[in-house]
This record gives C-alpha cells, structure tokens and sequence, in this order.
C-alpha cells in the first residue's frame, strides 16, 4: 500500500500569499477535444509497457520467494508422495522453466486469458469478477464519506483559521489519519452494531436474506434493479460502517489538503479583489476560492479512491466483506501465482485509470492545463 | 456558517460516541435480524440423538418432516475452502459440509476417535494377512436423486479418489484395488498391511459419491483422471452423496448453504437450513454471536471464553484439540551441533515449563504425555506428562560437557494456530532455556519459508506442529526414524537405537488392538526419554454457541456433525 501521506505537504501555506501563481482560473470554457484527444492516446500508449513491467515484476518477484507453492498448497502427506507433486507441477505448469512459464503466461494474457487460481481452482478473471464488485461498492461509498467529511471540514478550517473551530477540525482530521483501522472498525462494530444494534454487522447482507440476482454484483445497484427494496435497505446498513472506516481515515488527508489549498488561494489577491467587489463571503469562497483550490483536492481524491480499491484487507477481514484485498492477500501467501499476477495486472489498471481520470479533471478545472 | 458549523459538530459527535469503548449499560433492545424462524419443533429436536444419525440409520422414514421446514442454524467460521468436491477437499470447512453432505462406509462416535462404528457398511471382515478387508454394504442406503448406493459407486469413489492425484488422494497411497463382486460387497486389497485402515476410511475423501450421476458431469476415476476429470466444478455446486443434507449453494469467501436432503434415508436432520457464513476475524464471530446473528462461533479463542460466560445469551463448549505442538532437535551433528546430543535433549526435555505454555494457550488445552494427542486410541493422559526439572536439566547439561551452556537458532514459523502463537510460545521457550544456560535466538519467518526448510531437515532447533491426518496413533509412526517427520529431524537408521527400530516396525503391522496398545505404551515411553521430540502442548477449542442450540458435540475429525444441531 502508497502511503499517500507521504506525497502531499499539509503545512500551512498561506504565509506565502502573493509570490504564488495569482490567476483566478474560475472559467467555465471546455477543453480542446484536439489537445485532449491527443493526450488521451499518448497515454493509452504509455500503459502498454507498463502492464508488461507490473506481469514481470510480479512474476520475479513471486518467483524469488525462498518457498515453493507445493509447500503452500498441498498437505504434509501428499507432498511427501512423489505422484500427487508430479501431478500438482503438471496441473500448475510448473514443471516447466520460469521463462516458458512467464511466456505462457504472456501468451495468455494477450488472448485475454489471466490463468487459473491454484487456491480457487478457478480461473483468476472468474475470481477478480466475483470480488471487485464488493470492493466497488466498498470503496466508492468510502470515498463519498471521505469527501464529505473532508472537504466540508476542511473548507470550514481555512475560513476559520486559527480560531477554534480550525483547530478542532485539525485535531479531527489527525486523529482520522493516525487511528489503526482495526481498532477503529473493532469500535464501530461494538458500540453501533453489537451493543447499540443501529446497524447491520459484518457481511453484505443478513443471513437469510435473499441476495437479488447478480447483475452488475454491487449489492445496492442489483437489489434497486430487482426491486428488492428491504435487500436494499439491508445492503445500505451493511455499508454503514466500514464505509465509515475507511472514509474517516480518507477524510483525513482530503481535510488537511483542502485546508492547506485553500489557505493559499484565500490569500490572493483576486479574493481580495472579489471581496472589494462586494460579493457575498459565500460566493466568494465557494465560486472564487474553493474552486481554485481543487486541483491537490482532485488529486488526493483520486489517489484514495484508488488506494481503497486496490486492498484494505483489515477492514474486509473484520466485515467479512468478500473483496478483492482478502483475495490478494490470500493469493500473496500461498504462492498462488497466476492470482497474484492477476492482482497486481488489476492495480495497476486500477491506478493508472485514476491517475488518467484525475489528470483529465485538472484539464477541466484548470484552463493552464488546455493551453500546454 | 451556522450550518457548516453545526454539520461539524455532528461529526464531532459521531466520533467521539465511536471512540467511546465503554459499552451502554442496556442491552441492545434489538438483537439485530435473528434468522427467521428459530423454533425446531419439539418432536424432530427430541428425535435426532446422536446415535441415530451416526449408526446405520433406520430405513423407514424416507422424507423429511414437513414440520420444521423454516428452521435455520447459522455457523461462523474462517472459511478455508478450496473445493468441494471429496476427490479433493482437505480442509476445515470441507470437513463439515461434506461430513453432511456424503457419507463413509465406517465412521466414528459423535465425541471422539475410541472406536470404529459402521455407516454404509453394516460389518466387515478382514483377512488374516491383515491386508484384504471385505466389507457388506447396508442395501437401503440412497442418493439424494434416489438412486440407490451400491458397491459400483464406492469402487468408482475410490478410484476417482486415487486417480485424481489431489491433496487427500495421499490417504489412498495404500490401495492396491477395490473389487464389487456384487451389489452389496466391497473388497479392498492393501499393498501393506495397515492396521490404520479402518481410521482412514472415515476420513471424508472416502465418501461414497453417486458414481452415475458425477460420471454425468464429467467425472471419472479412469487412471489419467487427474487431467480428464471434469466433475469439481459440479460438485463444487451440487452435492451427489447420500448424507442428511444436500448442498444448495457455495458462494466463495461468503457462505455454504446446506439443506435437508428430501430423500435421505435415515432418520432426518433437525435443521432444514444450515448456514456456514464466512467470518475470517474471531473477534467478529464473537460480535454476530452476542448479537444473536449467528448460532455457532468455532473458532473462538481462549482469551475470549471469560467475557463470554457472563452473559446469558450465550453457552461456551470447550475440549481439547487434536494438535500437537512440539520442539524438535536436529539429530545431524553437523546441522544440530550440541542440541543432536542425546543428553542435551534430555535436558531441554526437562526444562521446558509445560504448565506455564499450557497456561499461555488456556482454555481445555493440556500437556501431552507424548506426541500422541490425549483421546487418541493407545494415548498417555496428560497424568503421565512430563514435568519441569531445573536442576535434573542442568545435571545432564553438565554430563554432556555445556555446563556453561551454549548458543543456539531456534527457529519457528510466525503464525498463530488453534490459540497458539508460535511467536509468543518461542519467547516462552526461550526464557525457559535460559534458566538452565542455553541462549536461544529465535529466529521467525513466514509460514512458506519456514515449510521449506523445515521440509528439507536444515533446521537445527525449531518449534512446528502436527495436526493428525486421520484419528488413529499410526499416523504418529511417522516421527519415528527415517519417516517422514522423522526425517525432517535427520533422524535415521544410522544415528537412532535398535530398539526403537524395532518398535516402529512392529507398531507399523501389528493389527490385534490390545498388541497395539502396548506397542505404542512402549513409544510413549520411549519418547519420554529419547529422541528429538519436545511436544510441550494440545491444543484447546472453544466453540461459542447461542443458549438455545442443542446437540452440538466437537469431534477433533469432521470439527461439528450439523446433522445433530438444532435450537
């Protein structure tokens, strides 16, 4: 897992108003689809290596682990007999030399073949499809607690600057960055579900309660699509709390971002401009300022977005949530190969779609961008 | 501005009531959804005795008792389940499903592994080679489609079982062949005499599958069967056995749903549903079992049980395990260095505070007198445990010239299991040598490096576990020289005695139960006072069970037969 804490500086940057980049970029005009198209297609391109890079890395690395899958996947007594190794290696095609077994691998995957699990006995594709969508659902109901909680506080921090409210709002957010999330999770199940009984438990649905027909296999979407009105409900009660988990620990850095951006755009001058003008405080810090400080906002967004995705394995083993973390996980530890190329192929598509996503909104929110 | 600051209050608020560990001093005035329907009627929970379900069940009743037909029992557990299908399925939660799904031709007591009782087998007899059992199969027994159960389809299990080459196909390394003269007679001719024969066939990789019906979804028990066999993912999804309850649907990582078979043809099952939920965190399983979600926690640790037993909604069920947790010492001189020496085994043997480990796991965990775990047939109790003797360690340390002790790697694989930490038992085990001079450096690696070397006999000094591949002590022969955990010490035919040579070829044929009691009295003796073995704790279980569930009992084999629960 990024640390993404790492990537972003939260000091307070307002000190510096007026040596930074002073435009008011709030325009409203649409990006050029030639520059934009073409953008697009220089960085399609740039995937391809890419994904080869991640099936070698991962391929090496798996490979260099001093263990053997036949130790993490057969019993003490049939690995000691001769036929069923013979016959697992077979299976697995690890008989074969690591540079014919990553060629074949390669081979596959170009036929859009990912390969089958040894821990599932399933095809890995089958696998990613089965435990995405949980891990979806999870973290897209994540990052929407994440930003309203992040930004709302943050906004509310830099208007109020160094008085109470910032500084609460501060503590709230270091405390949501530095909780261990199993602890917190622990908690939340405890009070809110097991004492309080306010919401569902751990799973995505109750025992018993009959799961709509898989469609899109996000819970919410198949039980409004079915109907299935008190499924849906359900399902909502079960996101509750690990959304919650997770999103605290998000709203913690998207606070401390947008505090820290808008501490700089409040201090320029065409704030001071727009306030001279008359404009109500409210105009000016949503249309003006808030706006301009998006751009970090976006990308420490996206970064979470997709960190949420690519695998919160505590919060998925203490909700039972059958996603796509507990899988990697699992893949990671029995030598699972194929699992684990599949995975880390995933993460990687994963990151660089976000990453493309929230380079596409810079485009949109900051007109300098069109003009490069 | 009084908006935002109020939206922020709330969260405030929120978060404060989260981090609030203290628990209300109400209970929770609304057990969240309790599954539908939780009363078993009177006459089908009075009427399902254990004996019932595990002797050769009685043939009239052919259907399910239309009363009853809601009742549900849910089940937490970590699930560990890989297939299935009883060609290839080895783990845990396997266990259980197919334990109620299919059926073997012998099997145990509902409690324990003391004695072998028929199933699908109503008797048998075995020749006086010891290595041709004729067994005469009960003829009323039927598939879930119906279709009767005849020798043909256990000669077909057996083979597709042998021929799959999969993880339990190791439990079959002994057939030589499986004949059906007729309808209702099975042979099965051994390559060795084993007096652990009968043992093994109640493991659940020798269930009787309907041959017809899997033939039909790709199965075979032809030789190649490990590359044309095509039937898991089937069997993964449907169940073709002849047990109390059919598989309705596996969902992977999330549940098993189990069902009463309509046409079982013994006397049903209590429970219509059974529910396997996939819960990986015990302190979860222990949350949905307060709140009254599930019925069933199995996996609960020993720290647990306390907080558990004071509260009325709530019953805890504690045995000992079946796993033998143990140091051992490379007998390779050039790899063990001083702990090869016999002496020095001895002492390390004598200064290990078995009670405080004991202690450390809790629960009904117990010291065992030998490898062989307490309950076993022919076991020690853990009256003739080994006790902790300082000064008797540091005489023998002093015979064998380490009076200034010494130096050693003790090497364990870092994972917790059955309640036990092997990080926390090294750290045990370390203070424990220290008083007697030995400096134990632990050294912890992850589970798959561990096996490796472990695997190969490099490690000189190392803590490791068995848990028994079937319920009978001939599966311990194998710590014996030049077997396999045997090996896994380097200890062979050329740096072990004759006499415990001896007792492990006979220990390996000797059929007569009282003979063999003996044989492995003398084992138990011997590894008291020899050898590279330190087995210094059994493991507990501690199963979490709402008030209201009846009739579950642990069996170290198959973990819980659902057949007997209901509520």
């Amino acid at each position: 897992m990024i640390d993404i804490t790492d990537t972003f500086d939260t000091s307070d940057t307002s000190d510096t108003s007026g040596t930074s980049d002073t435009s008011d970029t709030s325009d409203t005009s649409y990006p050029n689809p030639v520059s934009l198209f073409r953008f697009l297609i220089r960085r399609l391109l740039l995937t391809i290596p890419i994904l080869f890079g991640i099936t070698l890395l991962s391929f090496v690395i798996a490979r260099a682990v001093p263990s053997d899958p036949i130790v993490a996947n057969l019993g003490q007594r049939a690995m000691s007999d001769p036929k069923i190794v013979a016959a697992f290696r077979a299976e697995w095609g690890l008989d074969k030399p690591p540079h014919e077994q990553y060629l074949t691998y390669i081979g596959n995957l170009l036929q859009g073949n990912l390969g089958k699990s040894i821990k599932s006995r399933r095809p890995v594709i089958e696998d990613l499809k089965a435990f995405l969508p949980a891990t979806i659902e999870l973290a897209a109901s994540s990052i929407l607690v994440g930003i309203l909680m992040g930004v709302t506080l943050g906004v509310i921090s830099a208007v109020n600057r160094n008085r109470w409210v910032d500084h609460i709002a501060r503590f709230i957010s270091l405390i949501g960055v530095s909780l261990p999330v199993f602890w917190l999770a622990l908690v939340l199940l405890f009070v809110f579900y097991s004492r309080l009984g306010w919401v569902a438990g751990p799973g995505r649905l109750d025992p018993g309660m009959i799961a709509p027909p898989r469609l899109t296999g996000l819970m919410t979407i198949d039980a409004t699509l079915a109907g299935q009105w008190s499924t849906l409900g359900n399902a909502l009660s079960h996101l509750i709390l690990p959304s919650i988990t997770l999103g605290v620990f998000t709203a913690g850095l998207i606070t401390r971002v947008t505090r820290s951006a808008m501490l700089e755009v409040l201090g320029n001058d065409y704030i001071r401009t727009a306030r001279a003008k008359g404009l109500h405080e409210r105009m000016v810090i949503l249309k003006h300022a808030f706006r301009n400080a998006l751009v970090p906002v976006v990308t420490v967004i996206g970064f979470s977005f997709a960190n949420l995705l690519a695998g919160t394995v505590l919060t998925e083993k203490i909700f039972s949530w059958p996603g796509i973390g507990s899988y990697a996980f699992q893949a990671s530890t029995t030598l699972d190969f194929q699992a684990i190329m599949g995975v880390s192929l995933l993460i990687a598509v994963i990151f660089i779609a976000t990453n493309l996503v929230v380079d596409l909104l810079y485009f949109v929110l900051d007109p300098r961008m069109r003009k490069t | 501005m009084r908006i935002q600051k109020l939206s922020m209050l709330a969260v405030c608020t929120a978060l404060v009531l989260a981090a609030c560990a203290a628990p209300p001093a109400t209970a929770p005035t609304s057990a969240p959804a309790a599954p539908a329907a939780t009363t078993a009627p009177e006459a089908a929970a009075t009427e399902a005795p254990a004996e019932a379900a595990t002797e050769a069940p009685a043939t009239d009743a052919t259907t399910a008792p239309a009363a009853g037909a809601a009742s549900t029992i849910v089940i937490a557990k970590a699930e560990d389940t890989v297939s299935l299908d009883p060609g290839r399925a080895f783990e845990f939660v396997p266990g259980i499903v197919n334990k109620a799904n299919y059926q073997t031709l012998v099997t145990f007591p509902p409690e324990n592994a003391s004695e072998i009782k028929p199933l699908l087998a109503e008797k048998w007899e075995i020749s006086a080679d010891s290595k041709v059992y004729t067994f005469t199969l009960v003829t009323t027994a039927k598939f879930s489609d119906g279709t009767p159960l005849t020798a043909k389809d256990v000669v077909f299990s057996w083979n597709r079982l042998k021929n799959i080459k999969g993880n339990p196909s190791s439990l079959s390394g002994n057939i030589a062949s499986v004949a059906a003269p007729d309808d209702a007679t099975v042979i099965l001719t051994l390559i060795n005499a084993d007096p652990s024969t009968l043992a093994l066939l109640v493991n659940n990789a020798f269930s009787v599958v309907n041959s017809e019906a899997v033939k039909k979804q790709g199965g075979t028990d032809a030789a190649d069967a490990d590359t044309t066999d095509k039937a898991e993912q089937w069997l993964n999804g449907h169940s073709e056995g002849s047990g109390p309850y059919i598989l309705e649907k596996w969902e992977p990582k999330v549940e098993t749903i189990l069902v009463r078979n309509p046409n079982y043809w013994g006397t049903p099952a209590p429970t219509e549903r059974i529910v396997i939920r996939n819960v990986e965190q015990v302190a979860t399983q222990k949350l949905q079992l307060e709140a009254g979600e599930v019925d069933v926690a199995m996996d609960l640790t020993a720290d647990q049980v306390p907080s558990l037993k004071s509260n009325p909604a709530v019953s805890v069920y504690e045995a000992t395990g079946n796993v033998i947790f143990f140091a051992y010492m490379n007998a390779d001189k050039t790899i063990g260095g001083p702990v090869s020496d016999p002496k020095v085994q001895q002492a390390i043997r004598l200064a290990i505070d078995y009670e405080g480990i004991k202690a450390l796991v809790g629960g009904k965990a117990a010291t065992p007198a030998s490898v062989i775990p307490i309950g076993f047939f022919g076991a020690y109790g853990e009256d003739k445990a080994l006790k902790r003797d300082v000064e008797g360690a540091k005489k023998l340390l002093a015979e064998a010239g380490f009076e200034k002790g010494f130096e050693v790697d003790l090497s364990y694989p870092d994972f917790d299991n059955s309640g036990f930490s092997f990080s926390t038992g090294a750290q045990k085990i370390q203070a424990d040598l220290a008083e007697v001079g030995i400096t134990a450096n632990l050294k912890g690696s992850e589970v798959g490096v561990w096996l490796e070397a472990y695997r190969q006999g490099q490690l000189p000094f190392s803590l490791s576990l068995w848990g028994p591949d079937f319920s009978d002590p001939g599966n311990y022969l194998e710590f014996m020289p030049e077997k396999k955990v045997g090996l896994r010490a380097n200890w062979k035919n050329d740096n072990s005695s004759k006499d415990v040579q001896d007792l492990r070829d006979k220990a390996l044929v000797e059929t007569n139960p009282d003979e063999r009691a003996k044989l492995f009295g003398q084992i138990q003796d011997y590894f008291q006072q020899n050898g590279p073995w330190v087995p210094f704790v059994q493991s507990g279980v501690q199963v979490g069970l709402s008030a209201g569930l009846k009739g579950f009992v642990y069996n170290s084999q198959w973990n819980v037969d659902v057949a007997l629960l209901s509520k």
